[in-house]
């Protein structure tokens, strides 16, 4: 019960706004093929309910895949960069190139190197996905207290036991923060990919744009946006549990 | 002499006689980089007409329809089955002269395939790229079937997909990707999205309702300067040739005149030698709006004599 | 333990310009200065974990693992529990689980912490969190127990518990004891041998046996003999 009482301040506004937006679009100036009304979003979403919800499916395995795989590499290029200053100043200049390519600019070249289809569109959720967690984890590892790292050389640990009991534990806040940022990222670069690939919500975006059915366009786009908060929610749900017990963010 | 002279600066004089108020600044905005296709448009005599007008470059899904409809560009460049459809939702734009009389749409496909027509090329295994949700896209879905290719997101002006495979076919301005796909060693056929039936204007000057009413004069100091530009740019295309080169350095300096040069055609007609350059018929907006009401594309059709204004 | 000539610099900063000190077996020792004058440097050094610039530190016999140390924040793992943190450095020692459970749970009775042994760091006091630190420095029954200004970030009551209670393990464990202060009271309550240090490259200043029992009990610190002593080591600390 106090779950749902907690939502109810995050719906207000949201019901407020869509509200206004249908009587501006209905009753006042504001153009119904610029800014559709939420209730001609709503039938779009229900007329093509087929279409809207296969798009949503495979767009979500694909920002899921990317972002998984994205996690994984992330990690440990973060733990590779972590093991010396040289190593890091070698290396990082490249990670940061991962932040700030354009997606949009290199999308054809992943075309090219992987074909119009799931594997360019996991490959853009990706790269765009990639940074942060490589970041945050690198900030969380290397952020350890010296102490404790004395601590851990008293007893006669080696690097390896370090890493595993001291440093990744001590950097799972951190590395939790860099998913969620990585979580949304991942749907956008699905997105994108999309617009080039052609398929799921983005190809379903593309082509309702060219066709001028912006209310399409809108219901593709409010699910995208589900489509990513799921998947916050998700890593909140994991940061939840892992660090209830021991860490302020979830006291 | 003197006459030639005073005519010429006629409007302009009328202009300033008439209005209390100019419009100030008046925005082109085209829909697509600038190229050979907008010639007319960099090359039109706004000043001598009395106007001030500012052309914005476009680019992949420039949104030009909707700028006018929502009055953040006076003026658009669109193509008149998207003005159709516009008109259909409420938005209230006008065509006013149409640059391409036939649409010069096509699909692009590697000779060495040896296909015969359009339809052949929906009947053997490939990729074709273009933009499903264009009218034409769906007509030649309708026509002939997508089962046996698989269609993919059209690249917009990029052709390396295409050079790099042979079953690989592109939607394409004729007179313009082939030629650059030509440039780089590719061995290019072309079939016109109007052999199967499809024949819209394109590259339609087009502005909203509400300037026409409230700035008629305005509206046909346009039309007269971009009328005049067409003609300067189909008898020499080199000075303003120039000039776009400059604003849009993708498209190599050489293919610039070739397409000039492929593009006259689509522009200058028996038609327009008859009623002028840009001019439009009744029959053809019937034609168009028939067309789109087949597709399913209209929710309620317009009227023929809405979509455009002769002025 | 000796230490002979032991000299530490960070690059151009001399913290500590040769110094000789010898600590017999079974000492409790207290190294007082101000601050920043190379008392924490001096006891990392012992522990093993910096290195002299010159010098040598010599400590007979030498066994591994026979060090333990005690920092000023309690430095806990926050994702274990208590009984975990404590069990820590045998578990890093390699040994079995059982085995270390058994030894840290006798370890945090012995500060009186058993039955927290299932709570998490972030539930507990500054005072039981320094408990379950002094805990985890003794499960390896150390035979030097390093100690950097422990319970200077606490209140006054838990420290002087955790003094009695310090002082007691020393005596019934016989452990050789550093103990890093920068409190005059609490070196003169707690240790047989008061070393000061200079503020500048940490010279021995002064050495001294402290004449008090060897019974502390909680009335000393009432006590005009702790007084005197704390006097003698205050002018030592002033004079610079």
């Amino acid at each position: 019960m106090k779950r749902l009482r907690s939502i109810i301040p995050a719906l207000i506004p949201l019901l407020v706004v869509t509200a206004a937006a249908e009587l501006a679009v209905r009753y006042g100036s504001v153009k119904s093929y610029l800014v559709p009304a939420p209730s001609s979003v709503l039938r779009a979403m229900i007329e093509s309910r087929a279409e809207l919800f296969g798009a949503l499916l495979t767009t979500s395995v694909s920002a899921l895949v990317g972002f998984l795989l994205s996690t994984v590499a992330g990690i440990a290029i973060a733990v590779f960069l972590s093991s010396s200053r040289a190593i890091q100043r070698a290396f990082y200049p490249y990670a940061v190139f991962f932040q700030t390519v354009p997606i949009i600019a290199i999308a054809p070249l992943l075309v090219i190197w992987f074909g119009y289809g799931t594997r360019t569109v996991v490959a853009s959720a990706f790269v765009v996905s990639i940074f942060p967690v490589i970041a945050n984890t690198l900030s969380g590892i290397l952020s350890t207290e010296p102490a404790l790292r004395d601590l851990f050389r008293l007893y006669g640990a080696s690097t390896l036991v370090t890493l595993f009991k001291l440093r990744f534990p001590a950097a799972l806040p951190q590395i939790l923060t860099g998913l969620r940022v990585a979580s949304g990222l991942a749907v956008i670069g699905a997105i994108v990919g999309e617009f080039i690939g052609g398929q799921g919500l983005g190809s379903v975006v593309d082509v309702a744009r060219t066709q001028q059915r912006v209310d399409k366009v809108f219901a593709a786009v409010l699910l995208a946006s589900v489509l990513g908060l799921a998947l916050f929610g998700l890593i909140n749900l994991v940061s939840n549990v892992t660090l209830r017990r021991w860490h302020a963010s979830e006291q | 002499m003197h006459r030639r002279t005073f005519l010429r600066i006629a409007p302009a004089i009328a202009l300033l006689a008439n209005c209390g108020k100019s419009p100030g600044k008046i925005r082109l905005a085209l829909n697509w980089k600038p190229d050979p296709q907008f010639g007319g448009f960099y090359a039109a005599p706004y000043q001598a007409h009395g106007l001030d007008v500012e052309i914005l470059p476009g680019g992949a899904g420039t949104p030009t329809i909707q700028m006018v409809g929502a009055g953040s560009a006076e003026f658009g460049v669109v193509s008149a089955d998207e003005l159709v459809v516009a008109r259909s939702q409420g938005n209230d734009v006008v065509a006013l002269f149409a640059v391409f009389q036939n649409n010069p749409q096509g699909i692009m496909v590697h000779a060495s395939r040896k296909l015969a027509s359009l339809a052949d090329l929906f009947k053997v295994p490939g990729t074709v790229a273009l933009q499903r949700g264009l009218p034409y896209a769906r007509l030649l879905e309708k026509k002939y079937g997508f089962e046996k290719v698989k269609i993919v997101p059209s690249p917009g002006g990029d052709i390396s997909a295409f050079l790099a495979d042979k079953n690989f076919a592109q939607q394409c301005f004729i007179m313009s990707e082939p030629l650059t796909a030509k440039h780089q060693g590719a061995d290019v056929q072309v079939f016109p999205v109007s052999d199967a039936g499809y024949n819209p204007y394109t590259t339609v000057l087009t502005t909203s309702g509400e300037f026409l009413r409230n700035d008629p004069d305005h509206a046909k100091a346009i039309a007269a300067a971009v009328r005049e530009g067409w003609r300067a740019y189909l008898d020499d295309p080199k000075p303003t040739n120039q000039r776009m080169k400059q604003l849009n350095p993708s498209m190599a300096p050489a293919v610039f005149a070739e397409v000039a040069e492929a593009q006259t055609p689509f522009i200058e007609t028996d038609e327009t030698r008859r009623n002028g350059l840009g001019s439009m018929t009744k029959e053809r907006w019937e034609a168009l709006i028939a067309q789109l009401k087949d597709l399913g594309d209209l929710k309620t059709a317009p009227a023929p004599e809405d979509c455009y204004r002769a002025l | 333990m000796q230490l002979q000539g032991v000299r530490k610099t960070f690059d151009q900063l001399v913290v500590i310009a040769g110094m000789d000190l010898e600590i017999a077996a079974g000492e409790f020792i207290a190294i007082l200065g101000p601050s920043g004058c190379g008392k924490s440097t001096l006891l990392r050094m012992i522990a093993r974990l910096a290195e002299p610039t010159a010098g040598s530190i010599a400590i007979q016999p030498e066994e591994q693992f026979q060090t333990s140390f005690v920092f000023q924040d309690a430095h806990l793992l926050p994702w274990r529990t208590v009984l975990d943190n404590a069990a820590l450095p045998l578990e890093l020692m390699g040994v079995a689980r059982e085995a270390r459970y058994a030894t840290a749970r006798t370890a945090l009775q012995q500060v009186s912490l058993h039955e927290a042994e299932d709570r998490y760091p972030a539930q507990l006091s500054g005072g039981m969190r320094m408990r379950a630190s002094l805990a985890r420095a003794l499960v390896t029954q150390p035979r030097l127990l390093l100690l950097d200004e422990p319970f200077a970030a606490l209140d006054e009551i838990t420290r002087f518990r955790l003094d009695t209670q310090l002082r007691e393990l020393w005596q019934t464990r016989r452990i050789t004891v550093v103990f890093v202060t920068h409190s005059i009271s609490e070196a003169a309550f707690l240790a047989n041998r008061a070393v000061v240090l200079t503020k500048r490259h940490g010279a021995i200043k002064l050495d001294r046996r402290l004449n008090l029992p060897i019974e502390r009990t909680d009335d000393l610190r009432m006590d005009p003999r702790l007084a005197g002593e704390m006097k003698v080591l205050l002018s030592a600390m002033e004079e610079e």
